[in-house]
């Protein structure tokens, strides 16, 4: 079973301020029901895809369909059903969250209400509602944004970097919430600059570098094609290390630049090489994860020169990259 | 960026054009004024002959009428070269009228004549009296033609 | 995804598809959504202190007008019913709608108008609406409603605080009109409204005027100052005795229309002119910014 509309569908989307391309021919589908994650570095053009969504800015080129609508058909009307925020979410400081969330109701029309309480609750501010926008933090406003979103009862959810700039429990908060929205149905779209972000909540990611999309595919699919986890390692004998590493082919060990030494494996493979030390009566002082695999994965894919990444097909980059990691 | 603002290159047109449309208007604009010499005579003397028979009437005169009062000013602009048009406070009016007993009365009133066809007029007190005057019951009020204004239609 | 049919997005969508997606809600028809965007409009400005407190002075500020005028023994005698302040109360908004256009009419208008647009930009807030389903013309015409709202609301304040004031405080004598004639109370108390209403097609002209500031520099400082500023330059291009015919096209000069009215033979050329100015300065700075706020990127916030 297939679903026939899917709820975001852009072809051939060209965006440029002046001479900077900000979004250079971007492809993207997002299926009803799944939870998409656009990842990036800053500056890759996720925001800006964001905002053509929204209707905020034009595309030079290409088509953007959101249920199986353009701006070009349904106007505003194109975003019946579709919510969500770039950039922080932003309100009128002057007001109540309520006030503003009621302020925002009155635009939606509709039942939205009397979903006031009600998306309050889900995002944990109904204590602070009647305070005012000017004295919440950057975390509560973060929270009333996808208040603001709920409000509508949305189909698809967009949201721009959601954890950005909250603290580590409130991005434990976001990401649970939006884990929570997912799993009643809600189809969303986050952008990210944060692989863990992406890893943890999505199920299909796009990863875009200066307006270009270098890979798209499944989380599972792009975990298979990672490279092992990379860890420093501290020992009471180094040099022994290195030498028994090269009786253990699964792993790789090298010397690290600052000291100690790098090591490279699946974590069992891993595990017989440590006890290998321990036998061989080399004490392991420290092992740490430096880099966690998807990280590096990402790394690799935004930071290696882009030209050679555009052109290959997007479904040869992981055989591509299988090559470069190994 | 799509020209979110206007660049300096179409705010230098636009000024031009403004300017251009501003030096054509002016120069067009020399040709007719606002405020003519049969306009200020035409609105004076209604104007003064309704207040003079306002002030009889506060001194104890009343049964004048305007059209006995029968005002007829002369005014011209002092400064050279004015042909007596355009706004100023160089208007001179000399006005002539008859009083409630029938005898003529002429006095001379300055001007200031504003751009949108409204002027202040100040009257001989010699001749109209103080700016305060005692009305029949012996209450101090205003003399309405020591000092008085006016307006005519520009159009 | 160029190949939407891979393998690994058709798991997904197979594994997602039990899930039923959320019904598909009814959203309020367009043409109703200016109406609902000018009623939210209304009710921020109405949160807002700006709107209130000006409306306030408004209210109060003709009647403290009145009382220090009444301590004062000189006469505002430059001011067109200056010299009759203490003669009758319809003198005072007479007075005091000569002295308004000179500067406090292009403020209070600008105060909203100039904000109006470019409050959004300053809170960011734009995207907060624009994701809402409301097309920029929607939102464009509702501001645009709400502007001109305040601004007629303000007038009509000020006009009936004015004439109350006047009344209750120096009295119902009647009035000089500007030919030497008297008239009745009554008839120089609706004269007096007549004339104030006259103000309203030219306070229509500067609201649009701050509406343009408003959207083309996004700053609210500069949609507030600017028509008070263009306004003075204005009435000192007036006051210096500028060519009439540039002067028949200033925004200020309708504003001295209601002389017509207050003349024994009345008359409405000026009216007439004035309003077809003050009707041109509307129609072009909304295009202005019509047009402006359609095209722009909304890239800040």
């Amino acid at each position: 079973m297939t679903v026939a509309v899917p709820a975001v569908e852009a072809s051939g989307l060209v965006k440029r301020f002046g001479a900077r391309t900000a979004v250079d021919r971007v492809d993207l589908r997002v299926d009803v029901g799944e939870v998409y994650g656009i990842l990036g570095p800053n500056g890759a053009g996720k925001t800006t895809f964001l905002r053509m969504l929204f209707g905020l800015i034009r595309p030079d080129a290409g088509t953007l369909r959101v249920f199986g609508r353009t701006w070009g058909e349904a106007g505003p009307r194109m975003l019946d059903g579709v919510a969500g925020f770039i950039e922080s979410p932003r309100f009128y400081p002057y007001l109540s969250g309520r006030r503003n969330l009621n302020l925002l109701a009155g635009l939606d029309g509709g039942g939205a209400g009397s979903r006031i309480d009600a998306v309050l609750d889900v995002v944990d501010l109904a204590g602070r509602a009647d305070d005012k926008v000017g004295g919440y933090s950057f975390g509560m406003r973060q929270r009333l944004g996808v208040a603001a979103s709920l409000l509508r009862d949305p189909r698809l959810l967009v949201l721009d970097e959601p954890a950005n700039g909250l603290d580590p429990a409130g991005i434990r908060d976001m990401r649970a919430l939006v884990r929570r929205l997912a799993a009643g149905g809600l189809t969303v779209l986050l952008s990210s600059h944060n692989m863990d972000e992406v890893e943890e909540i999505c199920d299909n990611v796009t990863i875009m570098r200066t307006g270009r999309v270098v890979y798209h595919g499944s989380i599972d699919q792009l975990r298979a094609q990672a490279p092992d986890p990379s860890h420093r390692l501290l020992t009471s004998d180094d040099a022994q290390a290195l030498r028994l590493g090269g009786d253990h082919p699964a792993v790789s060990v090298s010397a690290h630049p600052d000291g100690g030494l790098v090591l490279r494996a699946q974590p069992a493979d891993a595990d017989a090489y440590i006890l290998a030390l321990g036998q061989a009566g080399v004490a392991v002082r420290a092992l740490h994860l430096e880099v966690a695999p998807l990280e590096s994965l990402f790394f690799m894919l935004t930071e290696t020169d882009p030209a050679a990444g555009h052109d290959v097909p997007a479904q040869a980059q992981p055989d591509a990259l299988t090559g470069a990691a190994s | 960026m799509r020209m979110p603002r206007p660049s300096s290159g179409r705010l230098l047109r636009a000024a031009a054009a403004a300017g251009a449309v501003t030096a054509l208007t002016a120069a067009l604009a020399g040709c007719a004024t606002d405020v003519t010499r049969p306009r200020v005579e035409g609105s004076l003397g209604p104007v003064f002959a309704n207040l003079y028979v306002h002030q009889q009437t506060l001194l104890g005169h009343p049964g004048l009428t305007p059209a006995a009062v029968a005002a007829r000013p002369t005014c011209h602009r002092t400064t050279p070269g004015s042909h007596d048009k355009g706004a100023g406070s160089d208007w001179i009016c000399q006005v002539g009228w008859t009083d409630g007993t029938g005898r003529p009365q002429n006095g001379k009133f300055e001007l200031q004549v504003r751009s949108n066809g409204c002027y202040q007029a100040g009257g001989p007190s010699k001749i109209v009296g103080p700016i305060m005057i005692r009305d029949t019951a012996g209450t101090s009020v205003i003399n309405p033609v020591f000092e008085f204004d006016g307006c005519f239609d520009t159009t | 995804m160029t190949t939407p049919a891979t393998p690994a997005t058709t798991a997904t969508a197979t594994a997602a598809a039990p899930v039923p997606p959320a019904a598909v809600h009814p959203r309020p028809v367009g043409r109703g959504r200016v109406a609902t965007a000018y009623r939210w409009e209304v009710t921020k400005l109405a949160a807002q202190a700006r709107t209130r407190a000006t409306l306030a002075v408004c209210l109060l500020a003709p009647f403290v007008f009145v009382v220090l005028l009444d301590r004062q023994d000189r006469l505002p005698k430059d001011t067109l019913y200056g010299r009759w302040v203490h003669a009758s109360g319809f003198a005072t908004p007479l007075l005091i709608l000569g002295f308004a256009a000179q500067w406090v009419f292009p403020l209070l208008t600008s105060l909203v108008a100039g904000d109006i647009f470019a409050s959004e930009d300053q809170h960011g807030t734009w995207k907060t609406i624009l994701t809402r389903s409301h097309s920029r013309s929607q939102i464009f015409w509702a501001k645009t409603l709400a502007a001109a709202t305040f601004t007629t609301a303000v007038l009509t304040v000020l006009a009936l605080s004015c004439l109350t004031a006047g009344v209750l405080l120096v009295g119902h004598q009647p009035l000089e009109s500007l030919s030497g004639t008297l008239l009745p109370p009554g008839r120089a108390a609706g004269l007096v409204l007549a004339a104030w209403a006259t103000a309203l097609p030219p306070l229509l002209g500067f609201t649009a005027l701050g509406i343009m500031l408003s959207v083309l520099t996004r700053s609210s400082p500069a949609g507030i100052v600017g028509p008070i500023i263009l306004g003075l330059l204005m009435q000192l291009y007036a006051f210096l005795n500028g060519a009439d015919t540039i002067r028949h096209l200033l925004l200020v000069t309708p504003f001295d229309a209601w002389h017509g009215l207050l003349a024994a033979h009345p008359y409405y050329g000026p009216l007439r002119d004035g309003t077809f100015v003050s009707v041109g300065y509307l129609v072009l700075c909304l295009a202005v910014a019509y047009t402006a706020l359609r095209r722009r990127d909304i890239t800040g916030g």
